[in-house]
């Protein structure tokens, strides 16, 4: 801490900005403000994780029913992609502590990569959510007419001028085309039955004891008769949900990927070294909270009453 | 200027260590796959299946926090905002569903 | 090295380049990364938001001077507080005291050149005039009438109003108010001179530690509450709508997390600025230092549990608003210990009636009447007569322009010389203090009469046998609004003809006034070493404190 009171012209090292004395307060200044930053990364989210709390909490079978539709493949396959990501960039850190410029360049590569894969995947469950109906917003679904010939609806659409991606999903639909409910208005459509609500209202009838919660019993039922339209609504709302915080996941991994093109020009550049690397391990804290975020998305969207497909 | 290098996590971290880690990840990720097959919340307790779930999530973000992002060998005040953030996190599920579990108890119970 | 050599001559040529003059240009001001200059833009932009939310205020109470709506209609009397309340609380409340005084003195105060990242504290000064521009920009298009809290579902699904720019710029500004927390953190973690220990920071730092505390715990919930209203605004569905099963108190959770701890983050730094003044006025080393240090700090802790004393009234669960009850008696306590602490400190202090010690005791007494009646309102039976009526007005009010402007305007006194190198007229400083003391009683204390003989807020009518007590208040407005104008005028008189403030106007022992005003861009020609505790006057006491620096700095050397 010396520093400070000699001459304040000394040699500066690359990278060490003018308030600071040395690399060492730099540094630390740096990691702290990013820890601060992804502090409030983690409120940030926090607010999207309450409301799924109160929701799930509210209309847990809703929720399992909403989900059990939801790819588990997909989403596991991503978790797979994310974690192969992290990898990468703990080595990216890794090499760059080390100063070795090729296999820092290497693994940004690989980070950007894999970082793509997940947007790809992202996309294609995002169309598969857009041919079935399920976006939760008026108008943004796939527009069936009541009649028959749904192919050409999507192309014919000036608003969806994108290509489609065939999905399994759908390429499994167009196989047996009854599958297809009309859907004019591109609204929120479920058409994927009632199994788990049955399930908690016959484990009702066996055991004598509730099943649903209290506000299962208001949310679902019309003048104590089953209401579908109710039930689709609740299942709308995990919709929204999903789409909100999977979709401000996105868009922090698109951010990330924005970092790392940065990094992979500065690291081409031989911009860092062993003294000088604090970008680099900063972009990684922020890439591994993102795939955090993800570990947490995974089982709390796509797994959660998974058990009562498996039941059934 | 060069003593303080030193002290970086440059000898903590090997790429033997690295993959480890990685393993441990993807075996949790599988496993929680696994696990949510399981009819959990009927046979053991309700809850049971996300209970695990979300320990399983703690356990890999423990991982992914001590060692990729090198926690471990950080400073206190690092240790001790990671720990706040979760801290404040739990005081905003907790005060928000104090309201909601004990609203309108006895109204709507049949 | 060669390159030292150089910079040294030049610096040799121009010895008296302070910030103000070191570069002229418009870039050397807009991409400046200098804490001081950021302050200043900060300084004038607030200014403005708190000019146009006055007059916002002004139009509230000519309003309410007939019982009849006569001035503006109730559509319009709904745009009205509602801007008032969003201009007010967001782009001048929140960002005043940290981001104008916290920028300029933190980093001269803890003897660093700036803060520690300059480029993010110049990206939170451009959020800030993203967010009001956006801000602004909906006013002029025809406002918002939804209330600056923004209920759901009268947000998200019948307001015709524009409620999404309005929303998006507070989304922007609330970046602003992270970025400043996460810079001042950082700052007062890395960037103390040596030998500035914790416990010799001014408790001005501590307050805006703890402020900073709050912003970056508080600030991105509420972003994304807003965000997720303008979400179901734009998509017409969401988790907010109880027609499809969604729940509009979850709204009122997620905001108020953050809109209560919101009101630390505005009376904090005010306290900090207090604790300056009436130690420094009374020239007494402040009594209780660690417990005015840690109580911000529990202040900053314990204003997060108590968020739902906001909704007694709106349907939340009556077992969560005895919780919330009894919690907020809680927080009452650091407040308290604040406010012993001050009066102790001030008990057989030398005390020097300035116009910022006019502002400070001044702060002393309406805070306390602002702070006791935040207790009637926690208590869960009286809100329930109490919830939504001028009661409530006028307790906030005395909290926040009591408390907070008060401070801040008595802040913006004691420092000016620092900031400006020009010292104001005395006299009128006195005069504007006194107006603005009598003027805001004169205002609010009648609201409290009229809040519990039952008049509601936010209507712009109310019945004939109220109208005594609202032409008092808006008498007191008028005079608060001359006593709030006055330093506009004669501050910036003093800024070309104000006599010239030496480095130590008051004769002060913390560090800001070891250095000159105003100072220069690394803000100490030779960087200190403290080796004397905060407030520590010694048996200089309160005569030459020049000659005391002198001594110190010779020691050093």
């Amino acid at each position: 801490m010396s520093a400070h009171a000699s001459d304040k012209f000394v040699y500066h090292e690359p990278g060490l900005q003018h308030q600071f004395d040395d690399m060492k307060q730099q540094e630390e200044s740096v990691s702290i403000g990013m820890w601060m930053f992804l502090v409030q990364e983690i409120m940030f989210f926090g607010g999207l994780f309450t409301a799924y709390l109160v929701f799930r909490s509210r209309y847990p079978l809703a929720f399992a029913e909403a989900s059990n539709h939801l790819d588990a493949f997909w989403g596991g396959l991503n978790t797979l992609v994310l974690i192969v990501s992290s990898l990468t960039m703990a080595l990216t850190v890794y090499y760059a502590q080390r100063g070795n410029r090729n296999m820092q360049v290497i693994m940004i590569l690989l980070t950007m990569f894999f970082g793509t894969v997940f947007l790809g995947v992202k996309v294609i469950e995002y169309t598969d959510k857009y041919n079935s109906g399920l976006v939760p917003v008026t108008g943004w679904n796939k527009k069936i007419p009541e009649t028959a010939g749904t192919e050409h609806a999507a192309s014919k659409d000036p608003t969806f001028a994108l290509p489609l991606i065939e999905t399994r999903a759908e390429a499994a639909s167009a196989a047996d085309d009854h599958k297809k409910h009309p859907n004019p208005k591109g609204e929120f459509q479920w058409n994927y039955g009632t199994h788990v609500v049955d399930y908690g209202l016959s484990k009702e009838k066996e055991t004598g004891k509730p099943y649903l919660t209290a506000s299962e019993r208001i949310g679902y039922f019309s003048n104590g008769v089953f209401d579908p339209d109710k039930y689709r609504d609740k299942i709308r709302m995990f919709y929204y949900i999903y789409f909100v915080m999977t979709g401000l996941h996105a868009l922090h991994m698109i951010v990330g990927l924005g970092l790392m093109s940065w990094l992979l020009w500065t690291a081409w550049r031989g911009y860092y070294s062993a003294e000088y690397y604090a970008p680099v391990e900063m972009s990684g804290l922020y890439w591994h909270f993102v795939d955090i975020v993800w570990i947490f998305l995974f089982p709390l969207l796509y797994l959660l009453g998974r058990h009562f497909l498996a039941g059934h | 200027m060069a003593e303080h290098h030193e002290e970086h996590q440059h000898e903590h971290m090997n790429i033997p260590k690295y993959v480890g880690i990685f393993v441990i990840l993807v075996a949790g990720t599988i496993l929680t796959y696994v696990t949510a097959q399981w009819d959990l919340d009927g046979t053991l307790f309700a809850g049971a299946n996300t209970l695990l779930a979300l320990l399983i999530a703690f356990t890999k973000m423990t991982f992914v926090m001590l060692f990729f992002m090198h926690v471990y060998w950080s400073p206190k005040l690092i240790w001790l905002s990671a720990v706040a953030s979760f801290f404040w996190l739990a005081i905003m599920f907790a005060y928000t569903m104090q309201d909601y579990l004990t609203r309108g108890s006895g109204v709507f119970t049949t | 090295m060669q390159d030292a050599g150089l910079t040294n001559e030049e610096i040799e040529e121009k010895p008296k380049l302070n910030y103000l003059t070191n570069g002229s240009t418009l870039k050397s001001w807009l991409l400046t990364k200098d804490h001081k200059r950021i302050a200043l833009m900060y300084l004038v932009s607030v200014s403005a938001f708190f000019f146009v939310g006055g007059l916002y205020a002004a139009t509230i109470r000519l309003e309410l001077l007939t019982p009849a709506t006569d001035l503006l209609e109730s559509g319009t009397y709904n745009k009205a507080f509602t801007q008032h309340g969003i201009l007010m609380i967001f782009f001048f409340l929140i960002p005043s005291i940290p981001a104008i005084l916290g920028n300029f003195l933190l980093p001269i105060m803890i003897g660093a050149k700036d803060l520690a990242l300059p480029r993010i504290n110049l990206l939170s000064l451009y959020f800030y005039w993203i967010g009001g521009a956006l801000t602004i920009f909906a006013l002029l298009q025809g406002g918002v009438d939804t209330g600056w809290t923004f209920y759901t579902p009268y947000s998200t699904t019948f307001s015709n109003t524009f409620v999404m720019a309005v929303g998006l710029g507070i989304f922007i500004n609330g970046f602003s108010s992270i970025l400043t927390g996460l810079n001042f953190i950082v700052t007062i973690h890395t960037m103390r001179a040596p030998g500035m220990t914790w416990f010799r920071l001014p408790l001005f730092v501590w307050a805006n530690y703890a402020t900073s505390l709050v912003m970056i715990l508080g600030t991105p919930v509420v972003a994304i509450t807003v965000l997720l209203l303008a979400i179901e605004r734009f998509a017409r569905v969401g988790i907010f709508d109880p027609a499809i099963g969604g729940d509009p108190i979850l709204f009122q959770h997620l905001f108020w997390f953050y809109s209560h701890p919101a009101v630390y983050i505005m009376i904090l730094p005010g306290m900090g600025v207090i604790s300056e003044l009436i130690s420094n006025f009374s020239r007494k080393k402040i009594f209780g230092y660690e417990f005015i240090a840690f109580s911000s700090i529990a202040i900053a802790v314990f204003g997060f549990l108590v968020w739902g004393h906001h909704m007694f009234v709106s349907g939340q669960s009556i077992y969560a608003g005895l919780v919330f009850s009894f919690l907020t008696m809680v927080v009452a306590v650091p407040s308290a210990i604040k406010m012993f602490n001050w009066t102790a400190t001030l008990y057989k202090g030398s005390i020097d009636f300035s116009t910022p010690m006019l502002y400070a005791i001044g702060f002393l007494g309406l805070f306390l009447i602002g702070g006791l009646t935040g207790l009637f309102l926690g208590s869960i039976g009286l809100t329930v007569h109490l919830t939504d009526t001028y009661f409530v007005v006028a307790h906030f009010h005395y909290v926040m322009v009591g408390g907070q402007v008060i401070a801040y305007l008595g802040g913006i006194h004691y420092w000016w010389p620092k900031m400006t190198g020009r010292m104001y007229s005395e006299f009128w400083g006195k005069i504007s203090a006194m107006l603005v003391f009598i003027g805001f009683n004169l205002t609010f204390f009648p609201q409290f009469i009229l809040g519990y003989q039952g008049m509601p807020r936010r209507y712009a009518s109310y019945p004939e046998e109220l109208q005594v007590l609202n032409i008092f208040s808006t008498a007191g407005a008028s005079v608060l609004g001359v006593g709030l104008l006055m330093p506009v005028v004669y501050l910036a008189h003093s800024l070309i003809y104000g006599k010239k403030a030496g480095d130590n106007p008051w004769l002060l022992p913390g560090l800001e006034w070891r250095t000159a005003s105003p100072p220069p861009t690394e803000n100490f020609e030779k960087m200190p070493v403290v080796t004397w505790e905060a407030y520590e006057f010694g048996e200089e006491n309160g005569l030459d404190v020049e000659e005391a620096r002198r001594r110190d700095l010779a020691t050093v050397r």
